[in-house]
């Protein structure tokens, strides 16, 4: 009877601990963050860049890029908080693959419009941190590109155990019972720039929330599909954010010309602005066609 | 005797002068203007007023004149000779501009302009003199056949004769005076075949 109580008192003092890690390792945050600030204007000591008067000429060369995170810097990168890292789905939110594959997406749907000759997808490889636009002078050259589309994110996920999480007790609950919930806050960011000029010409963000539950055992793995799900619903709002943001930014090159001047390239007959328009040679044949008919009409 | 009375009797051109007030009414206005443009998002979230109402909008002075002298002329000799349906004409020719571009020009986000009204009415009107006589009837079928040769060779070429002469900031499109005729042509023969089923109601 003695041995069979201090069987179960070393099993439980065994044990205890290992519930408690693995119940430990299941709350916290992670945190995967670019920045176009950081990117463009690393040194805060540097002198503001003035930007000029930006001149597109249409048809647009147009370069899409995610900027690179600054993990030197500290702020940025990735972060996480609490818990157990490798149950945080690791230190990359995006790869490199998902990056070009969200890039394409993007560059897919403004293809269609007949002012954007061409979209040039930029590994990431070709962005230093910190390039500033001296790297996206580089870019221009390298690519022949008028205008970027510099890509941002910055993904929170947080993890909490629910009630169902006391299952975690009988060792099996941690496999079958889904007692983790996931919080998966994701927003991209487009900042569209004409390199040449270093004007910004227009934003547009896109964002999504998520929210899931995990078994504790499966929960790097669900943590990572809310991710590239979440990058992936980001994305979709940004595209048509971004759409939106393209047609007020027509309207506002309408309305301001001394800020944004327009050029369009010889033989170049399509855009975004149609105008119904009588020509004057008709407008010259009908004045002579109603001219005829009011004398017709003094003379009756 | 009836076409003479047309003549003689003087009608005040009601609606080419409203539609021409509304026109210079909105380009000086750019609150009206931003409203009521055609702007393929805002359409495409719910504003549809701007399918119609695109053709009211124009962007520029020399645009807005052009489209107006030739509106003010081709409308006021409908309304003077009383041709009917002329209301009908230019609204169902801006509704279908608008639904038309808006299916077949994905990438057109605004569109303003009466071009294509105007071409409606100018056919409208050349149709209708095709059933007169004399040389009224000759000039209205040379103005058809220019009208219809204009469309084709700017159809054919993808852009308007105005290119060779403007600096407009916007692109011509043609489609809309396409539009416009074959708006004119079908509701011509409506009402042809209206006036023979009822010949009381003449055209």
């Amino acid at each position: 009877m003695k041995r069979t109580n201090g069987f179960l008192l070393i099993a439980f003092l065994v044990f205890l601990p290992i519930i408690a890690l693995i119940g430990g390792c299941a709350t916290g945050t992670t945190k995967h963050a670019t920045s176009v600030v950081d990117y463009l204007f690393p040194d805060t000591k540097e002198p503001v860049v003035t930007p000029g008067i930006p001149v597109l000429t249409l048809p647009l060369r147009v370069g899409i890029a995610f900027v690179p995170s600054d993990s030197t810097k500290g702020g940025r990168g990735s972060q996480f908080r609490g818990g157990f890292p490798p149950f945080h789905g690791g230190a990359l939110a995006l790869t490199e693959k998902r990056k070009a594959d969200l890039m394409q997406e993007v560059a897919n749907h403004f293809k269609k419009y007949s002012f954007v000759k061409e979209i040039e997808i930029v590994p990431s490889a070709y962005l230093k941190p910190g390039g500033s636009f001296a790297n996206l002078d580089q870019i221009r050259t390298m690519y022949g590109v008028d205008i970027i589309a510099l890509l941002s994110y910055d993904q929170v996920q947080f993890t909490d155990q629910g009630k169902l999480s006391l299952t975690y007790w009988t060792i099996v609950g941690a496999y079958v019972i889904p007692g983790e919930k996931n919080d998966t806050h994701t927003m991209i960011d487009a900042v569209v720039y004409d390199i040449t000029s270093r004007k910004m010409l227009f934003r547009a963000p896109g964002m999504s929330h998520i929210k899931g539950s995990a078994t504790l055992v499966n929960l790097s793995e669900e943590l990572r599909a809310d991710s590239d799900k979440g990058f992936s619903d980001a994305a979709k709002e940004m595209i048509v954010n971004l759409d939106d943001q393209l047609a007020h930014f027509k309207e506002k090159v309408k309305e301001r010309p001394a800020e944004y001047k327009v050029v369009r390239t010889p033989g170049y007959t399509g855009g975004g602005t149609g105008g119904g328009s009588i020509d004057p040679i008709s407008l010259m044949l009908l004045v002579g066609f109603g001219g005829y008919f009011f004398w017709k009409q003094k003379r009756i | 005797m009836e076409a003479e009375a047309h003549l003689t009797a003087v009608r005040f051109p009601v609606w080419t002068l409203v539609i021409c007030a509304s026109a210079v009414l909105i380009f000086n206005s750019p609150e009206l203007r931003t409203l009521l443009i055609y702007d393929r998002a805002a359409i495409t979230h719910g504003e549809l007023w701007r399918l119609v109402t695109g053709n009211l909008v124009h962007l520029s002075n020399t645009h807005l004149a052009y489209d107006l002298v030739a509106f003010l002329i081709a409308g006021t000799i409908i309304e003077i000779r009383c041709y009917r349906f002329f209301p009908t004409l230019c609204l169902s020719a801006a509704i279908l501009i608008g639904i038309i571009l808006y299916g077949v020009e994905p990438g057109m986000y605004f569109y303003a302009g009466l071009s294509g009204v105007v071409t409606a009415a100018i056919t409208y009107l050349c149709l209708h003199g095709l059933t007169e006589k004399g040389m009224w009837r000759w000039l209205c079928a040379a103005m058809l056949a220019g009208v219809i040769a204009k469309i084709g060779i700017e159809l054919m070429l993808d852009q308007s004769f105005l290119l060779s002469v403007g600096t407009e900031e916007f692109v011509p499109v043609p489609l809309s005076h396409l539009i416009g005729t074959v708006t004119a042509i079908l509701l011509f023969l409506m009402s042809l075949s209206a006036s023979l089923e009822h010949p009381k109601n003449a055209l």
